[in-house]
């Protein structure tokens, strides 16, 4: 089977040919029970293991597993894990767990549905829909399979634009102090994340914001708030995010965000837009046909039935939004319109706030490996004009992302996207300063639980993978 | 036929180690030749004979598998093992380290010099092959990334003509490259080999390639209209030689003032192949014309042709030794 991943992700230290279970270096975790030290271990007809102690007495091995965890936190093989990973986080189990709520009377569960606004275009192309009405009819189809709230993470998004923003400001201020202030690297995309992680650790990562993704934002307010509100424990609610990317899998697998109290994953579950779209197929339902619902409202960005989005790029509009707001707060400077100059290619755009002849903000866009390969390069030589810069791992973005529906035999990739582009586009774009809503979580929520607390919603930690240099990795 | 190859010269170049790979300037005066002893030495002649003049040291930390001259001659690039892909500089007599590129995941295999001089392809065990572009200022940028193979890749070279890029991979199979709007792009993959793909070269024209690998056979590969009519090229397999190499092909050299194909192979062999002018160019014949079974002691790596001066041919082994060679077609009685 070809890879999902992102290209990024496929070039960090991957070996197809070999499996895990051929050669996985993880050390497994053994749970040593005391008993006796002699025993046979026998192995069943079905293929399983048992151990017959002298006495006769017999006890069913457990079998070694290896789970998406361990393999992220593991600098051996990478896309190897993509089975572990469809075991966990596919539509199947989505369907599942509706099945559960509809057969067995314990165990149920609140589902939740986040989906982005990336997804919603990519249906939306590909059903010839407006994205609100994609939007509109897609909360209907999921609802009608059991899903009990539809979200949407341009919602989550603001939060992760007003965080972002500040972040930025806090860094510039004290880039005299701290070498590694500026430029601040976005972290909204997780291929580059686990690249950044895995190839360059300590290095780049105190560059890196630490503003958690849309998806994760979205993961603090589900599992924490919603569940408050609703008296759930955040393992009564199955969340599902739906994505452009197949590499938002890994990020919701992540370990730092796992609640470990309460035993449960803030996102349980990420699928992608062509994964909805087969969902749509095995039910024989063409989303066009699908009658629309009215809007789960509660952490959702809209006005009416139309949904609203975010100025800037269609991967979250990070530098725009950034760059307008610190030319105002840093240097007083109202910058209506950016002008966002094209360099070597058209994935690598700079966007200057000038005064007299001095350049206050210097940011860029880099997206793709190639230009992500060029703006390490150009950080470890000390040649780096930036002070912000919005990262994704795929060429032309998170609209052009790994998971986004595939084009049909007659069309052509570069007229989808732009098709995918202009429905992104047409939904009307709000300020994050503007949302009423999202500032009165800040107030009513976020500020009553404290500035610690708030940080450990809001933002996340990275960390370096150490390169394993035993015997076993080496490659003649 | 036996006449056909003589020696020139013998030389032990890199003492205790193996040479992987020697190459030509571009005027044919110097010879660099790198090896496992993380070392690229240059060679020059004086009187009769090849002697050392400059050993370049300490600019990997592994293996040097590869080595380039820029098409002006002026700068050397170096692939090694340790990952990096280190650019010297050509002063006086003397080279310096210019720059060292780094960002593959693992062993660089080898690298090729666009013929514009402005473009650089690295590629590597992390099965990706990359473009490099060289500004005014020597500095070098990646301007694409190419995940075409599906496994390690062995070799790059460029068409002698056009801004094309052709890559061998273990994957058995050769993919093309060229320039589309804003990126490279795999135009083609050529598929025939039945193992690893380990070198290939373009003729003069850029018109046919030759490919060696691993199931011991080279292929001649022919530049034709494509099917689909879009302007984009297909390569079509005109030949194999078949029959001639006991062990796996490691590579093949076309000399482009002869015509002449020379071949280095695990058998320890250099063989020299010759093109029936008479027949169709579309089913070329070639014919074994020089054949030195013993050349080496051990696997022969690499053949190169001096591109001045017609039938001067280098050869290097896995027992370090590089070898000159002379070939001189029979004449008809």
């Amino acid at each position: 089977m070809a890879s999902h991943f992102s290209g990024v992700l496929q070039l960090t230290d991957l070996d197809d040919f070999i499996t895990p279970s051929q050669e996985c270096v993880k050390p497994v975790k053994v749970e040593k029970k005391k008993g006796k030290s002699v025993a046979k271990i026998q192995i069943e007809d079905d293929g399983s293991y048992v151990q017959v102690n002298q006495d006769g007495g017999k006890q069913k091995l457990e079998r070694a597993k290896i789970t998406l965890n361990d393999c992220l936190a593991c600098s051996g093989c990478i896309t190897s894990a993509e089975s572990v990973l469809i075991t966990q986080q596919s539509h199947e189990e989505l369907l599942k767990v509706l099945r559960n709520n509809k057969t067995k009377e314990t165990e149920q569960k609140t589902v939740v549905v986040s989906v982005s606004p990336q997804s919603r275009a990519s249906l939306a192309a590909h059903y010839n829909l407006s994205s609100s009405e994609a939007g509109r009819k897609l909360t209907s189809f999921l609802k009608g399979l059991g899903v009990h709230h539809v979200f949407d993470t341009s919602f989550s998004r603001t939060f992760s634009l007003l965080e972002s923003q500040r972040e930025f400001v806090d860094r510039f201020s004290r880039k005299q102090q701290d070498s590694k202030a500026v430029p601040m690297l976005t972290s909204a995309c997780p291929g580059w994340i686990c690249y950044a992680e895995k190839t360059h650790g300590d290095y780049i990562l105190p560059y890196i914001s630490t503003t958690r993704s849309p998806q994760q934002m979205m993961g603090s307010l589900v599992k924490s708030y919603f569940a408050e509100q609703q008296g759930l424990s955040p393992q009564q609610i199955y969340h599902v995010a739906v994505m452009p990317c197949f590499d938002k899998k890994l990020e919701a697998s992540r370990s730092d965000f796992y609640l470990s109290k309460a035993e449960t994953r803030e996102v349980d579950c990420v699928i992608t837009s062509g994964e909805v779209q087969k969902m749509l197929e095995e039910q024989n339902v063409s989303l066009s046909d699908v009658e629309p619902a009215a809007l789960d409202t509660m952490f959702s960005s809209v006005c009416g039935d139309e949904f609203l989005s975010h100025a800037g790029s269609g991967s979250g509009g990070y530098l725009q939004h950034v760059f307008t707001y610190a030319a105002k707060q840093l240097f007083g400077e109202e910058v209506k319109e950016l002008t966002y100059k094209t360099l070597r290619n058209k994935d690598f755009q700079e966007v200057r706030l000038e005064k007299d002849g001095a350049v206050l903000l210097c940011f860029a866009s880099t997206y793709g490996f190639r230009n992500i390969q060029n703006l390490v390069q150009k950080l470890k030589r000390g040649k780096s004009p930036y002070h912000f810069v919005e990262v994704m791992a795929c060429p032309s973005g998170c609209l052009n992302g790994g998971g986004q529906v595939r084009p049909s035999s007659s069309q052509n990739q570069k007229e989808l996207l732009q098709q995918v582009e202009e429905l992104y586009r047409a939904e009307r774009p709000l300020l994050p300063e503007n949302d009423t809503r999202v500032a009165e979580l800040y107030e009513s929520w976020l500020h009553t639980l404290g500035a610690e607390r708030a940080k450990e919603l809001l933002h996340t930690q990275f960390h370096a993978v150490e390169k394993m240099t035993n015997g076993l990795t080496i490659k003649w | 036929m036996k006449e056909a190859l003589s020696l020139v010269q013998r030389i032990s170049a890199h003492p205790d180690s193996c040479c992987w790979f020697v190459s030509w300037s571009p005027n044919g005066a110097l010879l660099a030749s790198c090896g496992g002893d993380k070392a690229v030495r240059i060679w020059g002649r004086e009187g009769d004979s090849w002697i050392c003049k400059t050993v370049l040291q300490d600019g990997h930390q592994r293996t040097v598998r590869k080595v380039a001259w820029s098409p002006c001659g002026n700068y050397l690039a170096s692939a090694s093992f340790d990952a990096t892909t280190c650019i010297w500089k050509k002063k006086n007599d003397d080279f310096e380290s210019l720059t060292v590129l780094e960002g593959h995941e693992n062993e660089v295999k080898c690298v090729a010099w666009a013929p514009s001089g402005n473009l650089l392809a690295t590629c590597s065990r992390d099965k990706s092959v990359w473009v490099w572009e060289v500004d005014e200022d020597e500095e070098y940028e990646c301007v694409t990334v190419l995940n075409a193979h599906t496994q390690d890749v062995k070799h790059v070279a460029w068409h002698p003509k056009k801004e094309l890029l052709a890559s061998a991979s273990y994957d058995n199979n050769i993919c093309i490259y060229k320039e589309e709007d804003d990126d490279w792009e795999c135009q083609a993959t050529l598929q025939g080999h039945t193992s690893t793909v380990w070198s290939l070269c373009f003729d003069a024209s850029g018109e046919r390639m030759a490919s060696c690998s691993d199931d011991r056979t080279v292929k001649i590969w022919k530049e034709c209209p494509s099917e689909n009519g879009q302007g984009n090229l297909s390569w079509k397999c005109v030949c194999t030689l078949s029959g001639y190499h006991g062990r796996t092909v490691y590579d093949v050299a076309w000399c482009e003032l002869t015509g002449a194909l020379a071949t280095a192979c695990g058998d320890d062999a250099v063989r020299v192949f010759k093109e029936d002018v008479t027949a169709s160019p579309d089913e070329p014949v070639f014919s074994l014309v020089a054949q030195e079974t013993k050349a080496h002691s051990e696997d022969a790596n690499c053949v190169s042709w001096n591109p001045k001066e017609a039938g001067l041919l280098a050869s290097c082994s896995d027992n370090g030794e590089i070898v000159i060679w002379r070939f001189k077609e029979e004449e008809l009685d």
